[in-house]
């Protein structure tokens, strides 16, 4: 009886409330949204640059232009001011991040032309491809930024824009630069092969920026090298991944077991491994374990002695050795200075290190300007020479590096 | 209609609260408190739904609410806690929820692929079970769990039988037999055990004793469901030992004072009174423990060989394939398409083995409960 009277006004002030927070939440939205431009997502970092753009043309706010804003700045004079300077976010194959990851670093630091060991020139050394670059009197970052319209920091340890590489795999590199999660995908296989894409599809969505080159050395554990297996033919590898060759003295060497190792089903390793090697990239293999990372199948190798597998040529060792293989007569040497070496491009297990960039609205060229100064590095002589072959993968052909400076945007 | 009598019992309650309280507040806090507590939940559930659209402006309800709170929590404590509690507890169990329907909806595809037409009426997932083909890349493309359940099933059985007895025992050790000092020192070592993350075993059982199994047994590559097991029975161990040790710890004094006044030994007081009484906790124990085992996964990916195959003879545990969760944590890296959503379905085979087990032994303790409480 006594709740009666009172229960109306609770009721009242119920829907006051539901109005009120209504009210609140609607405004809310309404405020974001009209901060931020029709990007929801990037809504926080975009409305910081907005705000700063402010106080120089308001034209920017008051129509709300939120259409390639960035683009239609950097045709101006004024170009460096309005560029988007946000962190430059790498990921994908653990075979395309040493090279990745190493210019990340070098960029990051961005040291002096008077360093000499990482950039530029003293009287104790000379980074290799510097005369090609014209010995230019800026820091590292700031020069390759420079090149594509950045204002140079001028600071050490403080690029025009920080660069962040990830760790994980091809197809999730591939992924998460498709979903734009980040800028830039690094890949060891094709695309195409790791997210199951038509060719078109291909060109339409991403482009394909070739760094440099992996040869996918067949490699043994040392006792197999030791006894004498330091050449087979690609077909006694076939048979060896396709369980037509199971013992070590059918192919010269001790009388073993061969303990077969391959990569995680469907990586960008193995899928180029199949291609490749076995002929098709869906062939059939019968190995007796599959290893996601070259750590793990350098250490399985090294364990065991009696093991064949094949891995990025950066990770071999003292206990992994490469072997030469015979493909057709001509046998590719692991070694430098021979005739036919695993690091030609001939080499049939050679294949191409991808970072892929995607093609979106604010970038109908695939590449905006920070994905190009960064990608640009590795296209020089100083780019191959320290970042692709320092880490021991193949540096590109002049031919092929022009091809690849072609698909970047004009350089300011 | 059926909205109504809970809302208006739900009024009933908060204005009988509120009644209580206007005896030391004065009447207009009342709509205040209302509010707050209104804003608050509110405010949570669409920072909630924003969260689940991944929308820029989840912050601000979220502020919102943290705002309100705090101011809440000056002048309604009482009634916020309630209301906060209750609403993250909510956010919790949704979130659980969806989860799992995440799981499932995401396999659906892998099942789908893997039908079967029997008698006419096509089963979705009958093929994985039918066939033992795992092979995401080449035609046929096929994906059978049967390797997977096979390990984990070896693995499991393998790990319960290293850490059941073991584990047992030394509960047995503890609580009945040991002295007050060994028990004092040696209970909070066994428990210090239990937090050593899994992937130091695994390094432990990839570097050394895989090593080592495959010179000693002289096997091609040194991967063995039977060392997997093990590693993963003694990494079980502690949770064994540390539940069955308080079950066994728990039976009354009177119980076993009474068997020895009897002229009953001390053995025969364990094995006819203590153990029997403790039964339901120490099952619980054991079960708990292949739980463990069923969901390890960093041990055993290590460890295996990560091809999906079944070894013959069945039993044979020198082999070392995949379990369900170590295909799952080998794979996902490179997996896309129906491989991926196979992984998915390896999950939901996980997880009603693991929930049958959990729903198994509160069954058993609920039963051993009521049959022992009759008996008493």
């Amino acid at each position: 009886m006594t709740h009666d009277p009172e229960r109306p006004t609770d009721r009242v002030t119920r829907r006051k409330f539901l109005l009120a927070s209504g009210t609140v939440g609607a405004a809310g939205l309404a405020g974001c949204t009209g901060g931020g431009g029709s990007d929801v997502t990037d809504g926080g970092s975009d409305g910081s640059d907005g705000s700063s753009d402010g106080s120089d043309g308001s034209a920017d706010g008051s129509d709300g232009s939120s259409s390639d804003g960035s683009d239609s700045s950097s045709g101006d004079g004024s170009a460096s001011s309005g560029m988007r300077t946000s962190l430059l976010t790498a990921e994908g194959s653990s075979t395309v991040y040493p090279i990745s990851n190493t210019g990340a670093s070098y960029w990051v630091s961005n040291a002096p032309p008077s360093d000499g060991e990482y950039w530029g020139s003293n009287e104790e050394s000379t980074v290799p491809g510097w005369e090609d670059l014209g010995e230019p009197d800026m820091k590292i970052a700031d020069y390759f930024a420079s090149l594509y319209g950045f204002e140079p920091t001028d600071q050490r340890s403080k690029p025009p824009f920080v660069v962040n590489v990830g760790l994980s795999h091809s197809g999730t590199g591939c992924k998460a630069v498709v979903d734009e999660l980040v800028d830039i995908g690094n890949s060891s296989g094709p695309i195409t092969a790791e997210l199951d894409w038509s060719e078109e599809k291909a060109s339409e969505e991403v482009v394909d920026h070739v760094v440099g080159r992996d040869g996918q050395p067949v490699v043994v554990s040392k006792q197999i090298y030791d006894s004498g297996v330091d050449t087979l033919t690609g077909e006694q590898i076939r048979g060896i991944y396709q369980g037509d060759i199971t013992n070590w003295s059918e192919v010269g060497g001790p009388d073993k077991e061969i303990f077969v190792v391959g990569r995680a089903e469907g990586s960008g390793t193995d899928t180029s491994f199949r291609l490749n090697m076995l002929g098709d990239a869906e062939a059939e293999m019968d190995v007796d374990t599959r290893k996601g990372q070259n750590q793990q199948v350098r250490t399985v190798i090294g364990q065991n002695d009696n093991a064949i597998g094949y891995m990025a040529l950066a990770f071999t060792n003292d206990s992994v050795v490469p072997i030469a293989i015979d493909f057709d007569g001509t046998v590719y040497k692991p070694d430098k200075d021979a005739e036919y070496t695993i690091f030609d491009s001939e080499y049939p297990l050679n294949r191409d290190l991808h970072m892929y960039t995607k093609i979106s609205e604010d970038t109908p060229e695939g590449t905006d300007m920070r994905e190009a100064a960064f990608i640009n590095m590795f296209l020089t002589t100083f780019g191959q020479n320290v970042f692709v072959e320092g880490v021991n993968y193949i540096p590109l052909p002049t031919k092929d590096i022009e091809a690849e400076k072609a698909k970047l945007p004009d350089q300011a | 209609m059926t909205d109504k009598p809970t809302s208006v019992a739900g009024l009933q309650a908060t204005v009988g609260r509120r009644v209580g309280r206007a005896r030391r507040f004065v009447e207009e806090t009342d709509p205040e408190g209302v509010a707050v507590v209104g804003l608050v939940l509110g405010s949570i559930l669409l920072g909630f739904v924003g969260f689940l659209l991944t929308a820029g402006w989840t912050a601000v309800p979220l502020a919102v609410a943290l705002l309100a709170s705090t101011y809440g929590w000056f002048r309604q404590q009482g009634l916020l806690a309630r209301a906060l509690t209750f609403g993250m507890t909510t956010v919790t169990v949704v979130t659980l929820g969806l989860i799992v329907v995440f799981i499932f909806v995401e396999s659906i595809p892998a099942f789908r692929y893997e039908s079967l037409t029997v008698f006419g009426v096509s089963v979705p997932g009958l093929r994985m079970v039918t066939q033992t083909r795992w092979d995401a890349v080449t035609d046929p493309v096929r994906f059978s769990l049967l390797p997977m359940i096979h390990g984990t099933v070896l693995v499991t059985l393998i790990a319960t039988a290293v850490a059941g007895p073991l584990g047992v025992a030394a509960a047995l050790f503890i609580s009945e037999i040991a002295p007050p000092t060994v028990r004092e020192l040696v209970k909070p070592a066994v428990e210090i055990l239990a937090g050593i993350p899994s992937i130091v075993y695994g390094f432990i059982g990839f570097t050394i004793v895989n090593p080592w199994a495959g010179d000693a047994f002289a096997l091609n590559g040194g991967a063995t469901y039977l060392f997997v097991g093990a590693m993963v029975g003694l990494m079980a161990l502690p949770t064994v030992v540390s539940v069955a040790e308080d079950a066994l710890t728990s039976v009354p004094d009177s119980m076993k004072n009474g068997s020895l006044a009897l002229g009953a030994t001390d053995w025969q007081s364990m094995t006819s009174i203590t153990v029997p009484a403790a039964f339901s906790g120490v099952s619980a124990a054991v079960l708990l423990g292949v739980g463990r085992a069923i969901g390890e996964t960093m041990a055993a990916t290590v460890m295996l060989r990560n091809v999906p195959r079944i070894g013959e003879p069945l039993y044979n545990v020198f082999y070392g394939y995949e379990t369900l969760t170590s295909v799952i944590a080998s794979d996902y890296g490179s997996a896309n398409g129906i491989h991926e959503h196979a992984l998915f379905a390896a999950g939901v085979i996980l997880f009603i083995t693991v929930m049958v087990l959990s729903l198994g032994s509160q069954y058993i303790q609920v039963r051993m409960d009521r049959k022992l409480g009759g008996g008493n």
